[in-house]
């Protein structure tokens, strides 16, 4: 594996009020990783990945992607937000513009591309997710598992280097999951970096180059799939996959 | 980029504060000889519009008069006799001629010409001769029009012929009271009580003229002392050269001026007041459309200081609203007029004092709806564009405030019609928009309900084609 890294998380420590959601977490992924993050609800999974594009400000430690320290007041954020994709829960398409307008707005807005080139990266990057079809489509007649692959292809559209994807299939119907996790496999393939919050095992076993349990605001255990899944050391995520595997 | 957004927004901001200082500065340039002076819009025969919408009367004519024998120019503009008063007072009218008695307690504020006509009140009833002396009074309603001598006679003897006074800015509605039965008398200046029972009110007079007063011209107390000399002057010379008698026979003599159009139609009505009405439509379309535009300006720009990540701006917005919402639009509406000119000095004339009310009343539930709309838009789809890089202002403008806009259209086109309603309050200011001709014209012609239709008629009128283009530019929007 390559060894540069790319993400390098120190001491992160967020707090909401008197709730101290992370305490204290350290993480580094290197390029071309993919990290499956698991654990329980409300266990700070989607705060974490948050605090990555500042969506979530810290309350300390440090967030380095890229060399960039993105808690540094002189770091543009917009611009270190251009190089990391982020895939919510719901979606998050823009309502108001078509399937092509979604994937389009960023690269001609903060004018990486003419409008030209701009739709033809679209045709390429919703071909890959085998929706070309529906380039002139709105938003509103397709189905969750169309709208998440869009909401992938809107991601890549700004060639980001790392992509966050925060439980991607856990809004799908089940038939409609499996063609989201076929786009993020190729996407693993073709080496982009990706951290992945899911509840997913079969993809986390399957792609996942590295496993990381988080519980109560700190990671417990972390390890190769086979390790974490056939081996399990921590009590708490004996529990965790006894739940999540045996449903 | 941020700074980039709160920069246009405040430039905007700016803007609109240039606006208001430029309307609260506005100092019309004076000309040297044209005075503004104030009148009464109904109060006949001292002040009126005839027929063909054109100010008539004692008051008027001596004016007019008194100003080309003594060579200046004046501008006799009509309002409510509140705020003719009040506008002296405060200085954006250089005189008031409206039948005004001189008393002690004006004098402390006004310095009065010599006394150009003599009046009394007087007490009068339905003709059916039930209450015929004041001491009939007791327990009863009686009414009177603010501000006149009627109604301080009316307050010094209440107590001792224990009666309740109740007040009405226009002399229709008082006589309309006492004609319902809802008041048993009112009290009136002899000359307009004559007056207007030779209209065709049915009313009687039943007391003889008291506590006689002189009726003057006046000035704000210290200022246009020119100007309060040259009436005098006037004055004088017309009494000299006979033109004064002309005048005030013209007026009560035995024949009078009165209103002699006897079609009293709904068809008759709309004919003789075409003009008055068309102008007072018009008046009220310009002001609707003035007001909605600067309401807008003025709400989107609040409404989005509410919404931008800058906890200073969202405490502005939220003070604004609050301040603006909570005021009553006559309230602001007088309190521009009359109350910042008294302090600071300067006029404004009524149609900006007017556009500025609104803008501020209507612009402050804009605004609320603006913030509402663009809070009601789910906070993915701003992570979503933030998440891509996307600045805040790109952001709002490419993906939250589109959306917003359908949400907040109901809401503009609810505004507007409302909007247009309130217009009808600046009437208090003396802007002649629609409301402000009904009463005029029933003031001469005292066909109360007639007209008053015709008014909500037209009023319903336009409000309908406003709904209808409303509708038809949110379709457009919609597509
Ligand atoms: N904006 C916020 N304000 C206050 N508290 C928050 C906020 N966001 C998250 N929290 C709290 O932080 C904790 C962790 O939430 P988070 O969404 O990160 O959990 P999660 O691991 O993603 O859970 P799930 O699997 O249910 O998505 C929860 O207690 C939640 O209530
Ligand atoms: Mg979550």
């Amino acid at each position: 594996m390559n060894t540069k890294i790319k993400v390098r998380v120190s001491n992160l420590v967020k707090n909401f009020g008197d709730n101290k959601v992370l305490k204290g977490i350290n993480m580094e992924v290197h390029d071309n990783e993919v990290v499956v993050v698991i654990g329980p609800s409300g266990s700070g999974k989607s705060t974490f990945l948050r605090n990555l594009n500042r969506l979530e400000a810290p309350t300390s430690g440090s967030i380095v992607i890229d060399d960039m320290d993105i808690a540094d007041p002189k770091t543009d954020i917009n611009k270190v937000r251009e190089n990391i994709g982020m895939v919510f829960q719901h979606f998050n398409l823009f309502s108001n513009l078509s399937v092509s307008e979604n994937v389009m707005l960023a690269p001609v807005e903060l004018k990486k591309r003419t409008k030209t080139e701009a739709a033809k990266q679209a045709h390429d990057l919703l071909n890959m997710v085998g929706l070309d079809s529906k380039f002139n489509a709105t938003v509103q007649s397709l189905s969750g598992g169309q709208q998440q692959r869009v909401a992938i292809a809107r991601a890549l559209a700004m060639n980001p280097n790392v992509m966050l994807f925060d439980e991607p299939t856990s809004a799908l119907d089940p038939e409609m999951v499996g063609d989201v996790l076929a786009v993020m496999k190729q996407l693993a393939k073709q080496g982009m970096t990706m951290i992945v919050v899911t509840h997913e095992m079969g993809f986390a076993k399957e792609v996942a180059d590295r496993v990381v349990f988080v519980d109560d605001g700190n990671i417990q255990e972390q390890g190769t799939p086979d390790e974490m899944f056939n081996h399990p050391q921590n009590p708490h995520l004996q529990d965790f996959l006894d739940k999540v595997l045996n449903v | 980029m941020k700074r980039h957004f709160v920069s246009v927004v405040s430039g905007l901001a700016v803007l609109i504060a240039m606006f208001v200082t430029f309307g609260l500065g506005a100092t019309p340039a004076k000309a040297t000889t044209t005075y503004q002076v104030a009148t009464d819009s109904t109060f006949p025969p001292f002040e009126f519009a005839n027929s063909h919408n054109k100010y008539v009367g004692i008051d008027i004519d001596l004016l007019h008069a008194i100003a080309k024998d003594q060579g200046f120019k004046v501008n006799i503009k009509p309002t409510s006799f509140n705020s003719a008063i009040q506008s002296v007072q405060s200085g954006q009218m250089d005189g008031v001629i409206a039948g005004m008695s001189i008393t002690k307690e004006r004098e402390a504020t006004f310095d009065f010409s010599k006394p150009y006509f003599m009046s009394g009140v007087v007490m009068a009833a339905k003709p059916n001769g039930k209450i015929t002396k004041l001491s009939q009074l007791r327990g009863k309603r009686v009414a009177v029009k603010t501000g006149t001598s009627g109604a301080q006679y009316a307050q010094s003897i209440h107590k001792e012929y224990g009666f309740k006074i109740v007040t009405f800015d226009e002399s229709n509605d008082m006589y309309q009271d006492v004609l319902t039965g809802n008041s048993a008398a009112c009290f009136e200046d002899s000359p307009v009580m004559r007056y207007a029972v030779r209209q065709g009110t049915k009313l009687k007079i039943y007391t003889k003229p008291t506590l006689n007063g002189p009726y003057g011209f006046a000035v704000k107390k210290g200022h246009n002392q020119k100007l309060l000399r040259m009436f005098n002057n006037g004055l004088a010379d017309l009494k000299s050269n006979g033109e004064y008698a002309r005048i005030t026979r013209h007026y009560l003599g035995a024949k009078g001026s009165s209103d002699t159009t006897s079609d009293r139609t709904f068809l008759g009505l709309l004919k003789q007041n075409k003009g008055a009405l068309l102008s007072g439509f018009e008046q009220t379309v310009w002001l609707t459309v003035v007001a909605i535009f600067f309401a807008t300006l003025f709400g989107v720009i609040v409404g989005l200081l509410g919404v931008v990540p800058n906890k200073f701006f969202n405490g502005l917005s939220t003070t604004l609203i609050y301040i603006f919402r909570g005021l009553p639009l006559l309230v602001l509406a007088l309190f521009i007029y009359t109350g910042i000119p008294s302090l600071t000095g300067s006029k404004i004339p009524a149609f900006v004092a007017g556009t500025i009310t609104l803008m501020f009343n209507e612009g402050a539930y804009i605004a609320a709806f603006v913030k509402g709309g663009i809070n009601a838009v789910d906070d993915g789809q701003m992570e979503a564009a933030r998440s891509l890089g996307l600045p805040f202002g790109k952001a709002m403008r490419r993906v939250i405030l589109p959306q917003g806009i359908r949400i907040m259209i109901p809401s503009f086109i609810n505004q507007f019609i409302i909007t247009l309603k309130d217009t009808s309050i600046l009437s208090i200011i003396g802007i002649i928009e629609l409301t402000q001709t009904g009463k005029i014209i029933i003031a001469r012609n005292l066909e109360g309900f007639k007209v008053w239709t015709i008014i909500a008629i037209i009023y319903l009128i336009v409000i309908t084609l406003l709904t209808w283009l409303s509708n038809w530019v949110e379709r457009r929007i919609r597509l």
